[in-house]
């Protein structure tokens, strides 16, 4: 099966390049280069992935960012040139999965599409999982709260997943970042911070005070104990 | 605040502190300074006055007892002329009335009269009548003169016994005669106190008038210098702030004395500073935006040129072999670009003031040993062989591990491009202030005038030498800001034949100060070794 990954960048230069490398990966690209139109061809070519440039004409990256997270989870990688600035977070608080600051280099590219495109790491110890007082479906790819199903983005879910199915290990953000994201290298630990937020406004009941998702200070985070 | 009794080594500071309050507050010296001149004025008027009115004082009582002592005598006399007595009661009977009346004309209780020693003493003459008071004070001189004196009055200024005490007075004598009798001198006492009272009155009264015009004109000169003062010292605080900064800051003008044409011209130069600061600063940010617009703007390009340069790259087994060069040749350009492209954002970052440190626990000889083994490829194909030795620094400090990671990696490359194809040693250790690290290489060192510019930007030790490593020319200066933000050092030495060694140290603790690094920069003799020959003393440092 070919995935679709939906390019939204102004710089068709640029976008086009993209395509090419993509293709030779075997993908197939589709292209968008209006901030405005990103959604309408979001919807019309349902992409499996999205890579989108945060500055764009016509809309801006986050806003495309948020509308496409306000009805999908499909995994969105930003593409910005800075790399310091609070646009990164914006994004990604805006529900951006991961980033890459330009010049990416292609292989790096393809290996961020690919981690994001991939399944779930199988071999999960079971295929129901407790966490808290939510119960995780690995099969059926679905978090429960009772008999209220909770919708999560894959990456939300492969997070709250990688955390359950070793519930009495402290995780640290590269751990996380390795297992969830799949960076081999030190990496950028906003991207933890920013989804813990992100999964724990979702699945906790009082985000401020979390069950599911702990932190446990200066070493990383822990599955909630199953209620 | 209680009041706390001053000890005694506070008291021994009273006259360092008075001098430096003399030295520092322009007011107290002028108030003390027209307190001493006006003090002395008055004291030397008060005093003059004191004296010429108890001069006068006693001049004129004066001259009024002895006025009323000769009318007084005159009478008597002139009574006892009038008399015609000749027997010893009689005698003394009319000497006892003419006292009397003396005593009622002069209003004066103190009168005394004495035999003339040296007459007839046959004749039954009334004997001596002294009082008590004057008996003592009359001294023989005096009498003596009035003895001799005929009818000429005398005088003398006598304390005269009032009380418990003394009462200031004045004795006039004179001769009287009874007429077939003999000579009697007659004394009269004056008593002196009220003009005595008037005149402790008067000097009591210049006292306190003198004070009080002392004290006044003290309190005058404080308001009046304080008018003076206050402009100057609103100035002066004004200019401080100026100086700390704080460029808005303005003296308020009012009215149009000389203060305000003061305030006037100094708010006319701190509006000249703020606006050509501001001019400054805004041309800086303007190019400090431009240099990382700039960069931001050539990184869309880069990024189709490097996924353009990879794909190409990658084909390149296909191509004739001059093509295939090309591409390799691409390739490593474009990454080259890339890495200058990042190190201007970066020093770009540094300059705009926007750089934020990311601390975390870190272990630097964690951090060492990872980027020795990321490089150790690169160091074989160099020839140059990569030790570690860690004496200390096993365990946590906070620094930024990407910046320092960074940092480490950039001296090992540098170490391995001039190291010459030998060893290069990474040291690490610690003291209670501080971590380093040193990266010792033993290759060609540069001269003491080259190690003074390795910080510098794009600055090159020898321009005609290869750069098998690509360095961007910012690596060093990007190190010393990195070291820098932690608040620590970066520093060099070297020496020509004997290599070079860059030291890094960071703080154990965030924002505290390094006493001393725990590692020596120049080589020891027992230290990371020196090479034969060399001599550490020719070596030179560069401290950042």
């Amino acid at each position: 099966m070919t995935s679709r990954i939906l390019v939204v960048d102004d710089d068709t230069a640029l976008a086009e390049m993209i395509g090419i490398v993509l293709r030779t990966e075997g993908f197939d690209p589709v292209f968008c280069e209006d901030g405005a139109q990103a959604l309408e061809v979001f919807r019309s070519s349902k992409p499996d992935l999205v890579l989108l440039d945060l500055m764009l004409p016509g809309l801006d990256g986050i806003e495309v960012c948020d509308r496409i997270r306000a009805e999908s989870g499909t995994p969105i990688i930003m593409l910005t040139a800075k790399s310091d600035t609070a646009d990164v977070v914006k994004g990604l608080e805006s529900g951006a999965d991961d980033y890459m600051v330009k010049p990416f280099n292609p292989k790096e590219l393809v290996a961020r599409i690919r981690t994001r495109l991939r399944p779930a790491p199988a071999s999960p110890p079971s295929d129901e999982l407790t966490v808290g007082d939510l119960i995780v479906d690995v099969a059926g790819h679905e978090v429960r709260r009772g008999d209220a199903r909770i919708a999560l983005t894959p990456l939300e879910f492969d997070l709250l997943l990688a955390l359950a199915s070793k519930p009495q290990q402290v995780f640290t953000r590269e751990m996380l970042l390795e297992q969830v994201w799949g960076y081999h290298y030190k990496a950028d630990t906003r991207l933890v911070n920013v989804h813990v937020q992100r999964l724990r406004a979702k699945v906790e009941q009082d985000p401020d005070n979390p069950k599911i998702v702990m932190t446990v200070r200066g070493v990383g985070y822990r599955a909630g104990a199953a209620a | 605040m209680r009041f706390r009794w001053p000890t005694r080594d506070a008291w021994r500071r009273v006259p360092s502190r008075l001098a430096y309050l003399w030295r520092t507050s322009l007011q107290v010296r002028t108030v003390a300074i027209t307190l001493l001149l006006t003090g002395a004025a008055i004291l030397v008027t008060g005093i003059y006055m004191a004296l010429s009115i108890s001069n006068d004082l006693y001049q004129s009582r004066l001259d009024q007892a002895l006025r009323d002592s000769s009318r007084a005598t005159t009478t008597a006399q002139s009574t006892l002329n009038a008399s015609d007595v000749s027997s010893g009661d009689a005698g003394k009977n009319l000497l006892n009335t003419v006292l009397q009346s003396v005593q009622a004309s002069t209003s004066s209780r103190l009168v005394a009269a004495y035999r003339v020693p040296g007459q007839d003493t046959g004749v039954l003459a009334p004997p001596d009548r002294g009082s008590p008071a004057m008996n003592s004070v009359i001294s023989p001189d005096l009498r003596e003169k009035v003895q001799n004196g005929g009818m000429k009055q005398y005088y003398q200024s006598v304390a005269l016994p009032a009380g418990g005490g003394t009462d200031p007075g004045i004795v006039v004598g004179s001769q009287l005669t009874l007429p077939s009798y003999g000579k009697y001198e007659l004394y009269i006492g004056y008593n002196l106190r009220d003009s005595e009272n008037t005149l402790l009155f008067v000097q009591n009264t210049l006292l306190v008038a003198g004070l009080a015009l002392v004290l006044l004109i003290g309190a005058i000169t404080w308001v009046i210098v304080r008018f003076v003062v206050e402009p100057i010292r609103v100035a002066a605080r004004t200019s401080e702030r100026l100086a700390a900064g704080d460029l808005a800051v303005r003296i308020p003008e009012r009215g149009e004395d000389v203060f305000a044409s003061l305030a006037r011209s100094f708010n006319g130069m701190a509006d000249s500073l703020q606006s050509q600061i501001n001019q400054l600063a805004t041309l800086s940010q303007l190019q400090q935006r431009f240099v990382s617009d700039v960069s931001h703007e050539l990184r869309t390009p880069l990024t189709t040129i490097r996924l353009a340069g990879d794909v190409i790259y990658d084909q390149r087994e296909g191509f004739p072999p001059a093509t295939a060069r090309t591409a390799e040749l691409l390739h490593t350009q474009i990454e080259r670009f890339d890495r200058l492209l990042s190190d201007l954002l970066e020093i770009s970052r540094y300059d705009a003031g926007s750089v934020v440190l990311d601390a975390e626990p870190t272990n630097l000889v964690r951090l060492a040993e990872e980027c020795v083994d990321e490089l150790r490829t690169v160091a074989e194909q160099n020839g140059s062989e990569l030790v570690l030795d860690a004496p200390g620094g096993y365990f946590d400090v906070p620094m930024d591990p990407r910046r320092i990671r960074r940092v480490v990696r950039n001296l090992l490359g540098n170490a391995i491009e001039h190291g010459e194809g030998r060893p290069v040693v990474v040291t690490v250790d610690s003291n209670e202030s501080a971590v380093a690290l040193t990266v010792r290489d033993f290759g060609i060192g540069m001269s003491a005038q080259d190690t003074g510019h390795v910080f510098d930007r794009f600055w090159r030790a020898d321009p005609s030498r290869k750069r098998t490593l690509g360095g961007t020319g910012l690596g060093l200066a990007i190190s010393l800001e990195d070291a820098t933000l932690h608040s620590g050092w970066l520093q060099v030495w070297s020496s020509p034949g004997a290599g070079s060694c860059f030291r890094l140290t960071l703080p154990r603790v965030a924002g505290r100060e390094i006493t001393a690094s725990p590692l020596s920069l120049a080589p020891t003799e027992d230290g990371t070794g020196v090479p034969q020959g060399s001599d550490a003393a020719t070596g030179s440092e560069a401290h950042a």
